[in-house]
């Protein structure tokens, strides 16, 4: 049997159950006397509801059960507020909704479409309220109040606890950073520079919906399944919701089809769970594509940003103001304003810093956690300025990010240390990629068609990870020496399941083929923060790889009294346990001990981050992201359409695990990147969705890929991740739009400041300044 | 979706006696393309589909030197994509279908039931006006046959009776010195539903044009003739300057609407360089025939 | 008004009561228990739902099942013989084409439908038969790799 090794592409363990058709995800599944859930949901952006009569849906054939407001408000067992941050979100409207799709009501059935045909017995009385649907609406004094108070929970997340929404108003959060002096520093600026960039709301857009089964039992026990990225907090949120101890609650997760951040904390479980209690049996619901958008979106963003520059291109001073439209539930949004605005700065050195970054509450779907949490959002408007700045002052923007840039042992703008920085180091591997530089490419095209144009263009980034956070993993040495994994963390196409082995396996010596990582149930894994922050990695290898490094004090333990050798004369290597006299297998070791065998030694680790480092510095980040992107793009003057002719991806990862792994998600995340960048927005109009459906929400697809996207995983190991791996999830995606908005200005002299960049947008923009 | 009634004639003229028995609560079923996305969203809700995929005289394509090409309703696009025939007749067909939304879409949609459909944004239709092209509907009174401009009369909606079902598309042979470009723009990803489709077919008279057809698709609620742009080619040969003037022209010449895949405005740029790019190619490919 | 059909599913002849408003994919994964098919987006962009009908990929969504009977339907579950896998899903697997394997059995498919169509296709022509199927993980790279791998070897 073969050793497993780091840094190694091994064939991920969950591929021949998925390219088989056998791998079940939750729409697959199905529990005995289950009947079928449907939601019914608001058709207006803002409304109170007068009356809801329910009688004649409760008629129908093959209901089983309809959950109103009434059973929320009415029953002592039910906590109707819930939320990540603050408790504003109820499992059905309460008083009034807030967006078009907000639920209102859910019917049980034994059929779907009995369940379907009952919503429209339902009958709703709603007083049409004034919407507030954009951020601009939301702020104008006297503005309609998207919630008239917000409850707070009693503890929530310690990096938020400072923030809290802004009675009276619609602003939900406001996160600020200082630093240094703003107007000494604007005073100090050669050249101010002044722009506002704004996005749009966007899709996660997993090909697999949200879907849950829920069986509450006589007794008030509670199984769910979900289609979560972070269980615990589910498992958290329903035994507060639904008041009972968080051991009556139990959560499995069967493989996700895509998750990007749509699928953290409570969407679908809580409605199914009350739908499951009061029709007496089991319940699934599955949302239809069109729900999706109801349920979870990129936060929208308007990015005022100010920046003060020396002649020789040193950034001094940056004014920022950023406004994430959140929607009507504030969600993970808090957490989304902060990240967006400590990454304002973006990976650059600038003394003076004055940031201000709102949430903000509109009646339109609430906005979340998105793949990138923040700093897309944040990265658009530094990396499109960056190169506004680079063009004024006559510098190159490679030149002027790698003047600004951190180097290893720079202070954030929070005044830590930065360790493990590789970010030069992704900038000139994207550079190099593309040609960067080479004068043959730039500003020609084919001469005889004189209307097209080639520019290439690059961006870079910095990001966090969730710190504080916590990740426990258990490890099982079974009697025949294979090794059972307990972690929380959800395979959702990153591979997660994979790399844990390989983590496991590296440590002990145990060979991939004899390694099984279970499932996650919250019954059975320890707790597990969540599968996001591209985090997994870091937090749950390290558990994983304490917990191996467990196993072996107790095999060493066990050795010493066995076998009468003191410990310090013990070893491992290869997979076995090295004696003075001889070697072991652990089966061997096992055997010893138990008799027979049979017999269990566990192992377990636990990873905790907090807001101090080792130093005792201040920790805002357990570790850090740096990426670059390099885009080459072909532009048709006379249409403003343009191709992507190649991008170039360049992650810090550490250490790469297992490097198939780390280059498929960094050219996965860099293809959504593209969509975003190029395609993707969700329209609206009066606060009712025109496309929401994935006709008219375009994304890309294989045939818009350029040629060629470069993965290039980087490597500036950090001290404290398993073999010095950090996160890849997310960092790819962030550089995509500026990168692509740069080459386009390098190509045809545009600079396109909105999302997503149209060929309209470019066109409309040629005909203000024609080439 | 709701259910309904499944009846399956085998020849036209029973189809055409169950819609009219049905009396408008039934709808012609093919492909199931368009059909089934109506009856999901809850837009349509017929009581009865009828199944014209069994009736043999919808099928087939045939080619007669005096009639030209014909195209049965129920042939698919991928079918169209790939027939030799079509390829040797009118290869720009080929090209057009190689673009229209998905392989599986393509292997069930049908062209009879793409042009019933009404759909603005496709790409058939325009290509069939230019080559002159005329449907046969029949219906319980009979047979008509109409040009493929005369069957749309607004957004997803033609002059087709409930009754009457199309059975085929003819189109003539292209006379001799003609040239034919068809060019599908989309403003987003290339599986994306076209902004504007544009076809241009000219016929000359040594380097003169002496048949113009300028069709705009996508840019209003029916794709139609832009007579106005076709005149201004008419009669001369084919610059780049009098094809970019014909381009402005029949932007004038279309009444595009703003939405998701671009403004008005846009759509009329667009139109113009198009028709531009389109009647300087089947310029080049109407003189090409001649060798 | 059930109709009964009958049909080959995955080479075995099968039968069924379906109302005509059954879709082809509820009833591979609704009746027959094969749930490899996928629901995705329920308008025939996306191409998790596809399936081969007589040798041909279809939207199983906005198929009827009635339009089945007599007809030939393969599934990502017919395409492998217990260990013995498609030369297509090993492929996939060596060039990581998948991550979380939502859209795999309809690329798979589809692929599969592409190199009995065409032995030797162009890159070209991959890329327009495969452009209809979505992968939001974003493996289009890998599967492109994969299915190139596969033409150049038989």
């Amino acid at each position: 049997m073969e050793l497993t090794e780091i840094g190694k592409s091994y064939r991920r363990l969950d591929y021949r159950t998925k390219v088989t058709g056998r791998a079940q995800y939750l729409a697959d599944m199905s529990v005995p006397g289950m009947c079928y859930g449907k939601v019914l949901r608001s058709p207006y952006a803002h409304a109170r509801i007068r009356k809801i009569d329910a009688s004649k849906a409760l008629k129908a054939p093959g209901v089983v059960a309809v959950l109103t407001r009434d059973d929320i408000l009415h029953d002592e067992g039910i906590e109707p507020y819930y939320g990540p941050v603050f408790k504003d979100q109820t499992i059905v409207a309460v008083e009034k909704v807030r967006h078009v799709g907000d639920p209102v009501a859910a019917v049980a059935a034994l059929t779907a479409d009995a369940a379907e045909a009952a919503l429209n017995l339902i009958e709703v009385d709603y007083e049409e309220l004034p919407a507030v649907l954009d951020v601009g609406e939301a702020l104008k004094e006297n503005a309609a109040l998207v919630h008239d108070s917000v409850k707070l929970p009693s503890s929530g997340f310690a990096d938020l606890a400072e923030i809290k929404p802004v009675e009276g108003t619609n602003v939900c959060t406001h996160f600020k950073l200082n630093r240094g002096d703003i107007q000494k520093g604007f005073a100090e600026a050669d050249r101010i520079f002044e722009d506002t960039f704004t996005l749009p709301a966007t899709q996660h857009s997993f090909l697999e919906t949200h879907a849950c089964i829920a069986s509450v039992e006589p007794g008030g026990r509670i199984t769910v399944w979900a289609t979560t990225q972070n269980p615990f907090v589910v498992r958290t949120q329903l035994a507060n919701i639904f008041k009972v101890p968080v051991s009556r609650v139990r959560v499995i997760v069967p493989y996700l089809g895509g998750g990007y951040g749509g699928k953290v904390y409570p969407k679908v479980e809580p409605i199914t769970v009350a739908l499951a209690q009061k029709a007496g049996r089991p319940v699934r619901v599955v949302l239809a594509r069109e729900e999706v958008f109801y349920t979870i979106t990129k936060h929208a963003a308007v990015i005022r940003m100010k920046t003060g520059v020396k002649n020789d291109g040193t950034l001094v001073a940056r004014e920022c103001e950023i406004h994430l439209d959140t929607g009507a539930y504030a969600e993970i949004g808090p957490r989304v304003a902060k990240k967006s605005g400590y990454t304002a700065a973006g990976p650059y050195k600038i003394p003076n810093l004055k940031i201000d970054s709102y949430s903000v509450y509109t009646n339109k779907p609430p906005a979340g956690a998105f793949r990138g949490f923040g700093v897309s959002q944040s990265a658009w408007a530094v990396e499109s300025q960056m190169d506004i700045i680079a063009a004024a002052l006559k510098i190159d923007p490679l030149e002027l990010r790698k003047k600004n840039g951190y180097n290893e042992g720079d202070k954030f703008v929070t005044e830590e240390t930065l360790r493990a920085v590789g970010l030069k180091q992704c900038l000139d591997e994207v550079a190099k990629s593309i040609g960067w530089g080479s004068g043959e490419t730039r500003r020609q095209g084919d001469k005889e068609k004189d209307n097209i144009r080639r520019g290439k263009g690059l961006a870079c980034m910095i990001k966090a990870t969730i710190t504080p956070s916590v990740s426990c993993a258990v490890v099982k040495l079974n009697e025949d020496a294979s090794l059972s994994i307990y972690a929380g963390t959800v395979e959702m196409g990153q591979g997660s399941e994979t790399v844990l082995a390989q983590i496991a396996g590296k440590e002990l010596g145990i060979s991939l083929q004899s390694i099984q990582v279970l499932g996650v149930d919250t019954d059975v894994v320890p707790y597990d923060l969540t599968t996001s922050s591209s985090r997994s990695t870091f937090h749950m290898g390290k558990a994983v790889q304490l917990a191996a490094q467990d196993i072996q004090r107790q095999l060493k333990q066990i050795a010493a009294a066995e076998y009468g050798v003191p410990q310090d004369k013990i070893s491992f290597a290869d997979g076995k346990i090295r004696l003075p006299e001889t070697q072991l297998d652990y089966a061997e070791v096992m055997f010893k001990r138990f008799g027979m065998q049979g017999g269990t030694l566990v192992g377990e680790g636990q990873v905790k981050t907090s807001t101090k480092d080792e130093y005792g510095e201040k920790s805002t980040s357990a570790f850090w992201f740096l990426a670059a992107g390099a885009a080459e793009v072909e532009v048709d003057l006379d249409t403003g359409k343009f191709k992507l002719l190649k991008y170039a991806t360049a992650v810090d990862v550490g250490k790469a695990l297992n490097p198939l792994g780390c280059r498929q998600q960094l050219a996965g995340a860099a293809i959504t990147g593209i969509g975003q960048a190029m395609f993707e927005e969700i329209a609206y109009d009066n606060g009712q969705l025109i496309n929401p459906n994935l006709v008219d929400y375009v994304l890309p697809s294989l045939g818009d890929m350029p040629a060629v996207i470069d993965p290039i995983c980087v490597e500036v190991p950090d001290r404290n991740g398993p073999f010095g791996a950090k996160g890849i999830g997310e960092s790819a995606l962030i550089p995509v739009a500026p990168a692509i908005a740069n080459a386009i200005y390098d190509a045809a002299g545009v600079r396109i400041k909105d999302l997503p960049i149209k060929a309209e947008k470019i066109f409309l923009a040629l005909q203000d300044r024609p080439i | 979706m709701k259910n309904f009634d499944y009846l399956e004639p085998a020849t036209v003229a029973e189809a055409c006696a169950l819609l009219k028995e049905r009396g408008g609560e039934a709808k012609v079923f093919a492909g199931g393309s368009h059909v089934t996305i109506l009856m999901k969203q809850g837009l349509y809700q017929p009581t009865a589909l009828v199944n014209i995929k069994k009736i043999a005289e919808l099928k087939g394509i045939r080619f007669d030197p005096a009639e030209g090409l014909s195209i049965g309703a129920l042939v698919t696009h991928r079918e169209l994509e790939t027939s030799a025939l079509v390829k040797e007749k009118f290869p720009v067909l080929c090209e057009a279908e190689r673009e229209v939304a998905n392989i599986r879409v393509r292997n069930m949609g049908t062209v009879g039931g793409n042009l019933a459909s009404g759909e603005p944004l496709t790409d058939l239709s325009q290509i069939f006006i230019a080559l002159d092209g005329k449907l046969e509907i029949l219906g319980p009174n009979g047979r008509r046959a109409i040009g493929v401009e005369d069957l749309f009369v607004d957004f997803y909606t033609t002059s087709l009776a409930e009754d009457e079902i199309l059975t085929r598309v003819v189109l003539p042979p292209l006379p001799a010195q003609s040239g034919i470009d068809y060019i599908r723009f989309s403003s987003s990803s290339v599986v994306d539903k076209p902004c504007a489709g544009v076809a241009v077919r000219l016929t000359l008279d040594q380097k003169a044009v002496q048949v113009a057809r300028v069709v705009l698709g996508c840019v209003g609620p029916t794709p139609a003739r832009a007579r106005r742009a076709e005149a201004s080619l008419t009669g001369k040969p084919i610059s780049p300057e009098s094809a970019a003037a014909a381009g402005k022209i029949a932007s004038q010449e279309c009444s595009p609407t703003d939405d998701l895949r671009g403004s008005a405005h846009y759509k009329r740029a667009i139109v113009g360089t198009l028709v531009k790019r389109a009647a300087l190619k089947a310029y080049e490919r109407a003189q090409e025939s001649k060798k | 008004m059930k109709k009964a059909i009958s049909l080959k599913v995955n080479g075995m002849e099968r039968s069924a009561e379906v109302e005509p408003r059954l879709t082809l994919l509820e009833l591979v994964r609704e009746q027959f228990g094969l749930t490899g098919a996928k629901l995705g987006c329920d308008i025939q962009v996306c191409g998790a739902c596809t399936v081969l009908l007589d040798g041909k990929p279809v939207s199983a969504c906005s198929f009827l099942a009635i339009d089945a009977d007599g007809r030939e339907v393969l599934t990502i579950e017919g395409l492998s013989d217990k260990d013995k896998l498609h030369p297509l899903q090993e492929a996939f697997m060596e060039f990581g084409a998948l991550q979380c394997g939502y859209c795999t059995s309809g690329f798979i498919l589809t692929a599969k439908a592409l190199l009995d169509e065409f032995a030797h296709p162009s890159e070209q022509q991959i890329k327009d038969y495969l452009a209809g199927n979505f992968c939001r993980c974003g493996c289009y790279q890998e599967i492109l790799q994969a299915v190139k791998e596969v033409s150049s070897k038989a």
